[in-house]
């Protein structure tokens, strides 16, 4: 029974550890489970898996149609993150369905999907949920006659070197893609009013979407830049979906491909397939791009601690410090464009926050009071100018309107998880004794009080005793 | 209909059947080697154990990649270790020594002879396949390493009887007797097993026994899995048995086993050599695996195949398939054994050439390629009548010695899908505005589609747009490429995208605005003309702006639907907002400091005049009682007048109310008191006065 119940104990302790999505508390042990198609996916696109491994990530190989995967296990979830390499599955095996994808996303998991020519109903029903739209037709294939990668052997122009990339560091690095990446597969339309969807990798204006094998007699559906060969979404809850309208874009025999653009010189040894997609898949596993803001604080100018209530036209301070995760470690986040909100119905004062400078100028000043080797000054400054660099601030005064207002980071930029912080205070208007007193403008008005009390007491004297 | 479109169909999977037969395999070559050094690390000199090393080295050495010296102290020193522990199970040595018959490390006569002893000894009691497997090919290797060792087995008969019987009906075999499950894998093993088994064999076998055993692995070749490219493997049947080995490596275990039992059996094994290709092609057709063990069974297999006695594969191959009219290049074919050695005389010959326009018809008659000694290839100058577009070419190897036919394996007619690629001619590019009505040419513009074009027209809602132009072949042919299409892009990005149709060489397309109103959402204003002509096959494939038209629409009428909204774009959405600071409101305007000064100094004015005009009237304090008591009160009340002022100062100053309010009450009391003392004196001297 003792036995039991430690082994209960444990379990109820150890579960919740186990398994969960990104989480800033827990970010690293992440596990994902890989469904293929066929386990030679397993060689034929090692590099792209060796990368994942290599950068510590547990990788769970599976068959899509194997009846023992599940994602969840008593209701936790096993796995961190799904990689879908599985296009033409019609069913998944085990308790996995189109419903338990999305849950698992819903929580908060990561999930990168692969689609290729005659790609399932259900990885196009996946990608319809997640806010991407695979061409209708199964044959058709993205075709780009020309900016297609050059090649002796493949001649029908399927295999496409692109280099629209997005522009965003934080997706894809801020080492730049020289080559081209190797495309060969599908295309998809994002849905315009879905903002939360981001074309990563684009066709070019001339690339369309049909059956290379019969002739065209109406426009295909998809042209030009308008498709999108490589998609990201950063769900609400911060989940990251990558989709690709290509399996073999992750293939090694891509990576390794030598590229010429047609219509450029220019030869490249190796694709970028390589560089793009382990730069992308750090950004859908977290490690790049996620921000946690802690220490947020607010104070009167000249004091120390957090009031209740403010008073109107009151001068403040407030700071906040963000990091970023960085695969292993939380880094101090730095940009000019984080910005604060003093709200309530509408902003009142929005200020763009810089990054503390004012805390440097104070330190050596302070440490100077201790027995401090001045020859350490400058170390000291040095690190801490690293400790505070995540750390904004900036000052302001409490407009002169009274209620409950907000301070409000609304966070939002291309590629990163978006901040949203928001602290309630309320701002009361001035006391009774707060007013300004003794006014120059009211001396007329005490005077005339003075020398009519000073004429009362005079009176008083002459009326009673005067003869 | 239904038939039509069964029919439409069975063309469309005969096309796709086509087209997937025509995929071209290439034999092993230089990316392979350096994808082995990649892929084969060996650190601090040695391997992370011998079954390692030995797939490390046997890949290099089929390879030809020179390593050994790198690896050989560290690695010899473990199978010398292996070798010498006698508590070395039969999987350690028999990889300790497939090392070893590569590195050919100094092993001792003796610790063969005790090795030898010891697996004898095993595979007379041995009961699981692995153990038989392991045990014989141990001895067979030391066989192969040293003269001296007597490694023959006595009971061979035995043995084989053992292994064969757990063998299923079906070619497959089981691991153990009391392991029911049966493994296409296991079947590898064991007809490696046995062919070891008959190369030790003391006496001869059975022969019969042999003849029952070619007849299980024809069976085998039963349940082979086939791709569409003609590829043939072999899979485990049982789906747990499939986690554990992977179809590469079941094939590969297949092919080991097949080959070394052809080695050592005499009299052919009734495979038929397409098998054999289709093993061959499946190998060729993984391309470069990504990790050491598929890496190794790929090699080792076609390495196996490379010189078997089935039949040993030929693969023809070209370098490229798609030809340029303009470079005028060559069709070269190469034919090789997989591994890239080259195959005997032979004669390549161009069957037919079916364009895929029409599937029957052959564009051209048979021809014969020229063979080229220096380059080993097969070459042949693209025949006049091949005009630009996608072929399939069906080639046809001929062996040229009859006896060769027995010992490779060509596969007959080869299909490769071959792209002539060529400069299309652009004439004849004209775009013309029309009046609708009566069909009067408006603006007529020459275009020319090789260049830049900057045309700007503007058109009414009457009127129709012309575009036409001619595309011909190198020859003079008329050219229809795959996508023809006219963009119209309107200024808010709204676009439209229209197929230009052809008849013959002319390409034209006519857009009568009057019927596309609706589809241009009645949106008026500039829209850029692009014109996008690409094809495969059409080297000069082009996306070009031409220039733009002024549209001038009706007005929409308030059913009609509205444009798509534009896509968001995202880096603008995502910026930082415009600062917000907030308006104070701005203080009442005050009267200057020296107004107020002067009319407070203009308020004494009257107290002045007052005290004035008291010593004017002469007043003085002559009823001031001149008694003790009375005098007492009355500066008592004037006292308390004073302070009750004095309190009203000090609420101005700094007093609240309260504190105002309980002073004033105490100085009310006392003053109550005093007044009514002095002022009834008052009235009581008064009287006295009145009534003296």
């Amino acid at each position: 029974m003792l036995k039991l119940l430690s082994v209960l104990t444990f379990l109820t302790l150890t579960l919740p550890f186990l398994a969960h999505s990104f989480s800033p508390d827990h970010p690293t042990d992440r596990r994902i489970l890989v469904l293929l198609d066929d386990l030679a996916l397993k060689s034929s696109h090692s590099l792209f898996f060796k990368s994942l491994q290599s950068r510590g990530f547990e990788l769970d190989f599976k068959l899509a149609d194997d009846a023992k995967i599940s994602l969840q296990r008593y209701g936790l979830y096993s796995y961190d993150a799904l990689i879908l390499f599985s296009p033409s599955v019609d069913r998944f095996g085990g308790s996995i369905d189109l419903a338990a994808i999305l849950d698992f996303v819903d929580s908060g998991h990561d999930l990168i999907i692969a689609a290729d020519t005659n790609a399932s109903d259900l990885i196009r029903q996946i990608a319809v949920e997640c806010g991407v739209d695979f061409d209708e037709d199964p044959a058709a294939v993205v075709i780009d006659h020309t900016s297609y990668a050059v090649s002796d052997t493949e001649g029908d122009h399927t295999v496409i070197a692109s280099d629209d990339f997005i522009k965003s560091d934080v997706i894809l690095g801020s080492k730049k893609i020289e080559a081209p990446v190797l495309f060969q597969g599908i295309g998809h339309t994002v849905n315009s009013e879905n903002s939360l969807v981001l074309k990563v990798l684009s066709a070019s204006p001339s690339a369309y979407s049909a059956n290379p094998k019969s002739k065209l007699s109406n426009p295909p559906s998809l042209t030009g830049s308008a498709i999108s060969l490589v998609s990201v979404v950063q769900a609400r809850n911060n989940a990251r979906v990558l989709i690709s309208g290509s399996l073999s874009l992750f293939s090694d025999r891509l990576f390794r491909s030598k590229v010429q653009k047609a219509g450029s010189p220019k030869k490249h040894e190796k694709s970028a397939n390589e560089q793009f997609l382990t730069e992308l898949s750090k950004w859908v596993f977290h490690e790049r791009g996620h921000l946690k803001a802690v220490n947020v604080r607010h104070h009167k100018v000249g004091e120390a601690d957090e009031p209740a209530i403010y008073r109107i036209n009151d001068d403040l301070e407030y700071s906040v410090e963000i990091y970023e995760w960085h695969g292993k470690s939380w880094e101090p986040y730095v940009a000019d464009d984080v910005q604060v909100q003093f709200y309530m119905m509408s902003p009142y004062v929005l200020k763009t926050l810089s990054t503390d400078q004012k805390v440097m100028h104070v330190i050596p000043s302070r440490l100077s009071v201790f027995p401090v080797d001045f020859l350490l000054i400058p170390f000291l400054i040095f690190v801490l100018f690293f400790v505070l660099q995540g750390s904004y601030f900036t000052a302001f005064k409490v407009p002169d309107v009274y209620g409950v207002f907000q301070f409000k980071v609304e966070y939002q930029r291309l590629g990163y998880t978006s901040l949203s912080l928001s602290k309630q205070i309320p701002v009361r208007p001035f006391r009774h004794n707060e007013y300004e007193r003794f006014i120059p403008a009211a001396y007329p008005y005490y005077g005339a009080a003075f020398s009519m009390m000073a004429g009362f007491f005079i009176f008083t004297a002459v009326h009673l005793y005067s003869k | 209909m239904a038939t039509r479109n069964l029919g439409g169909f069975l063309v469309l999977i005969l096309a796709i059947a086509i087209c997937e037969a025509a995929s071209v395999f290439q034999p092993i070559s230089d990316s392979h080697r350096s994808a082995a050094s990649e892929l084969f690390t060996a650190t601090d000199g040695s391997f992370g154990s011998l079954e390692e090393a030995y797939e490390a080295l046997r890949s290099f050495e089929i390879l030809g990649i020179d390593k050994k010296s790198d690896i050989r102290t560290a690695t010899c020193q473990s199978v010398v270790d292996k070798l010498g522990s006698s508590s070395s199970a039969p999987k350690d040595l028999f990889y300790a020594l497939k090392v070893n018959s590569i590195l050919k490390c100094k092993v001792n006569d003796k610790i063969f002879e005790g090795i030898a002893a010891r697996l004898n000894a095993i595979a007379n009691t041995a009961s699981s396949l692995l153990d038989f497997y392991h045990s014989i090919g141990s001895l067979v290797l030391i066989k192969d390493q040293s003269s001296e060792v007597d490694v023959l087995l006595a009971d061979a008969g035995g043995i084989f009887h053992s292994i064969k019987s757990l063998s299923q009906s079906d070619g497959r075999w089981r691991f153990s007797s009391d392991n029911p499950e049966s493994s296409t894998y296991a079947a590898g093993l064991a007809l490696e097993a046995l062919s070891g088994v008959v190369s030790l064999a003391s006496s001869e076998i059975d022969h019969s026994k042999i003849s029952t055993l070619k007849s299980d692995i024809l069976k085998l070749f039963d349940s082979v899995e086939k791709y569409d490219d003609g590829a043939i493997y072999f899979d485990e049947k049982v789906v747990d048995l499939r986690e554990h080995q992977s179809p590469l490596s079941t094939t590969a275990s297949v092919v080991r086993g097949l080959t070394a039992f052809a080695a050592v059996t005499s009299g052919n094994i009734k495979v038929p050599g397409d098998k054999i290709l289709g093993l061959a092609k499946f190998f060729l057709g993984i391309g470069i695996p990504g990790n050491a063990k598929d890496f190794f069974n790929q090699v080792d297999s076609l390495a196996s195949l490379e010189s078997n006695e089935v039949a040993i594969p030929l693969i023809l191959s070209l370098p490229a398939t798609v030809l340029s009219l303009t470079r005028k290049d060559q069709l070269q074919v190469k034919v090789n054994t997989v591994l890239g050695s080259s195959a005997p005389p032979l004669t390549v010959k161009l069957v037919r050439a079916l364009s895929s326009g029409s599937k029957v018809a052959s564009t051209i008659e048979s021809q014969e390629l020229k063979f080229d000694k220096e380059s080993e290839s097969h070459f042949l100058d693209v025949p006049k009548s091949v005009d630009v577009g996608n072929y399939i070419f069906v080639f046809e190897v001929v062996l040229h010695d009859s006896e060769d036919e027995k010992v490779y394996a060509t596969g007959g007619s080869t299909q490769v899908q071959i792209f002539v690629t060529g400069v299309i001619k652009i004439e004849n590019a004209e775009i013309v505005v029309l009046d609708s009505d009566v069909g009067s040419i408006e603006t007529q513009k020459k275009l020319d589609l090789a260049g830049e074009n900057s045309l700007a027209l503007s058109a009414n809602h009457l009127q129709k747009l012309r575009l036409s132009f001619q595309l011909t072949t190198p020859f003079g042919n008329a050219f229809k490429p795959h996508q023809v299409f006219l963009k119209l892009r309107h200024e808010t990005k709204v676009e439209h995208i229209f197929v230009v149709g052809n008849s013959g060489k002319k390409f034209e397309i006519i857009l009568d605005f009057l019927g596309l109103v609706e589809k241009f959402y009645y949106l008026s204003g500039s829209y850029d003309i692009q014109l996008t002509v690409g094809d495969a096959v059409m080297e000069n494939s082009f996306f070009r702006a031409i220039g733009h038209i002024d549209l001038d629409l009706p007005e929409a009428p308030e059913k009609a639907s509205r444009p798509p909204t534009p896509a968001i774009d995202p880096y603008s959405k995502y910026g930082p907002k415009a600062e917000i600071s907030h308006i104070f409101r701005v203080p009442e305007k005050r009267p200057s400091q020296e107004l107020s000064l002067i009319f407070l100094g203009l308020l004494f004015l009257p107290l002045i005049g007052f005290l004035v005009g008291l010593l004017r009237l002469g007043v003085n304090l002559k009823n001031f009682p001149t008694s003790a008591i009375p005098a007492t009160f009355g500066i008592l009340f004037h006292v308390g007048i004073a302070a009750v002022l004095l309190l009203y100062v000090l609420f101005w100053l700094k007093l609240d109310l309260f504190t105002t309010l309980k002073w004033l009450g105490l100085l009310g009391v006392f003053l109550l008191f005093v007044g009514h003392r002095i002022l009834s004196h008052q009235a009581s001297t008064s009287a006295k006065l009145k009534s003296a």
